[in-house]
């Protein structure tokens, strides 16, 4: 049957249902077929139109949203310096997050990723990286929290994904760009649109992106704002931001769009100005009224900038237009669960459940829910389910911390304990996982296993103060003052408001100075 | 009723309650897992997939050379 039709409509109708190695295979024949080479030959239209159609269903196959994407390598994070103030005034940086606590949950309730920042309720390719401090201690992330995991360098990845691309076609890459004429194909806007997707998406060469998208802009008179978008995304890609805020502010005076709003927040976001990156999305938004990606986006930098109070309530106005948005129910049922109210969390996860999400985070997220608010009937299927989801170890090995602390709470400290173990089974690096089997050592009255654990976690995870104030309380106990004082020093500086600190600190500088 | 009778009332009914602040460990805070966006799982699903991809044409090359030995 299929053999019948018209086999570029054919392909076309594959395209558009989004069977894209279908699509492309059978461009492939059809070009084949055709006497043609490199390029398409300009009196045979059908033949073009096969290229055109092979190279977007190759671009299809490897989109990736470009507003959602930037993450920071260890090498573009350390070799910062497009920041402009070093030493950035309170509330006006992404680098100082802990200095607006304003109605969060503190750190003895919220757990905090190695940034400062408490954990997020969902996680983008953007949350991933977190700039850590310093070199040492952007190496030594745990992989315990995923929102704090390092890459060497983001261009890494682009050009691993751009080798594989290759890697699939067995007789070579399907446009030779070293061969391109891109004076020729900058003539033809529509087909040059085509063809800077492909390069700039499959074969993630963005050098010769930028030189297409530069001759075209110029073909175009500078006239088409599509192109200086464009511009703007290989000089981003190419970490020129002060450039690329050059062509999307261009670009915006020509014509207003959405996707150039956020991109501009994004160069603004980089060089640490999330004041600047609000107004926009703000002027943004007096153009675009209820426009959800605006909305959504001022609710991240507000998280971002530790105001849960303030990003709850734009997340709440993302929900008063799109009642579907899973990031805006998974923060604010996070911040809910953090803020004590286990109950309405529940029922946000459960509106995700009932929405068709269904993986491994969301039943842990469950679980726990239900646990806390006391519906236990559901809490340890749920947590089955979470296991039997989990996609990987490190998964696996969170929701069995998890479990551990179900264990805890009903009292049962040998299930807790094999519970923890078993996190650690599944990954050795789970800084928390040795922190709690620690406390469950020191029940038992094994305080070396727990000082070895604790030291383990500490150096784990230096950021928890959980770990650090625990080591200071043993030393105490058994009275190494001197290890004590450091570890509690430590602790302090992971979270200075904690008052047992403090208090222990006290007691051991009142020892010292009788001393 | 009689069983009531051996327990005797322990609440002290004048003067101060008081209870020593004994510090106790801390344990970690369960962790509620952050949902994955949709591109997020697309990009990795491709890496794995390109990485896999590198590994089958690997060890087709070493099979290879291995024949040819």
């Amino acid at each position: 049957m299929g053999s019948e039709m018209e086999p570029l409509l054919l392909a076309w109708s594959y395209f558009r249902r989004r069977k894209f190695q279908l699509c492309a295979d059978l461009c492939t024949q059809m070009l084949e077929k055709s006497p043609y080479d490199q390029e398409p030959a300009p009196d045979l239209p059908v033949s073009q139109a096969a290229w055109i159609l092979k190279a977007r269903a190759l671009t299809e196959m490897v989109y990736i949203d470009e507003i959602d994407i930037d993450q920071e390598g260890i090498a573009e994070m350390i070799l910062d310096e497009n920041a402009i103030a070093q030493v950035p005034r309170p509330g006006t940086s992404l680098k100082l997050p802990g200095t607006n606590q304003t109605g969060g949950p503190s750190q003895a309730i919220r757990p905090i990723t190695q940034t400062g920042r408490p954990v997020t309720g969902f996680l983008r390719p953007s949350t991933q990286s977190g700039r850590p401090g310093t070199m040492e201690q952007a190496i030594r992330t745990p992989r315990t929290t995923y929102t704090a995991r390092p890459i060497m360098s983001s261009s890494g990845r682009f050009i691993r994904l751009g080798t594989a691309s290759m890697l699939t076609s067995p007789d070579g890459p399907f446009i030779n760009l070293s061969r391109l004429n891109l004076t020729k194909y900058s003539q033809k806007p529509k087909l040059a649109k085509a063809l800077f997707e492909y390069i700039f998406h499959h074969e993630n060469d963005v050098k010769t992106a930028l030189d297409l998208a530069a001759l075209s802009t110029e073909h175009s008179q500078y006239k088409d704002w599509w192109w200086k978008v464009q511009i703007g995304k290989c000089y981003y890609r190419l970490g020129m931001y002060r450039d690329a805020e050059k062509q999307f502010k261009s670009a915006l005076k020509q014509q207003e769009m959405v996707d150039t709003f956020l991109y501009l927040a994004k160069v603004y976001m980089l060089l640490d100005q999330p004041v600047t990156a609000l107004n926009l999305f703000k002027q943004g938004l007096d153009k675009f009224p209820g426009e959800v990606t605006l909305l959504c986006g001022i609710a991240r930098i507000y998280e971002e900038m530790n105001n849960s109070s303030s990003a709850a309530e734009y997340y709440k106005e993302v929900l008063k237009q799109d009642n579907t948005h899973v990031e805006a129910i998974a923060c604010i049922g996070s911040n809910h669960f953090y803020s004590d109210q286990p109950e309405i969390a529940l029922r946000f996860y459960r509106r995700l459940l009932q929405m068709g999400v269904y993986n491994c985070q969301l039943l842990n997220n469950l679980g726990l829910c239900c646990f806390y608010a006391q519906q236990y009937d559901m809490t340890l299927t749920s947590f089955e389910r979470a296991l039997s989801l989990a996609e990987n170890e490190e998964e696996a090995a969170d929701v069995w911390y998890n479990l551990g602390h179900i264990a805890v709470g009903i009292g049962d400290v040998n299930l807790a304990h094999q519970c923890f173990r078993l996190a650690l089974v599944n990954n050795n690096h789970h800084a928390e996982a040795y922190n709690n089997l620690a406390v469950l050592e020191m029940r038992k009255g094994h305080v070396e296993q727990a000082r070895a654990l604790l030291q383990t976690a500490s150096s784990l995870a230096p950021h928890m103060y959980e770990p650090h104030f625990n080591f200071a309380t043993i030393s105490d106990k058994i009275g190494d003052l001197q290890r004590s004082y450091v570890a509690a020093q430590k602790a302090e500086a992971a979270f200075p408001d904690h008052v047992d600190t403090q208090q222990l600190i006290k007691q051991l500088k009142q020892h010292f100075a009788m001393l | 009723m009689a069983d009531v009778k051996m327990f005797r009332e322990v609440l002290p009914k004048q003067g101060q309650l008081s209870v020593e602040d004994i510090t106790t460990m801390v344990l970690c805070k369960p962790k509620l897992l952050p949902l994955k966006s949709l591109t997020l799982e697309k990009l990795e699903k491709m890496q794995q997939a390109a990485q896999d991809i590198i590994r089958q044409q690997k060890t087709a090359e070493e099979e290879k050379r291995e024949k040819a030995h």
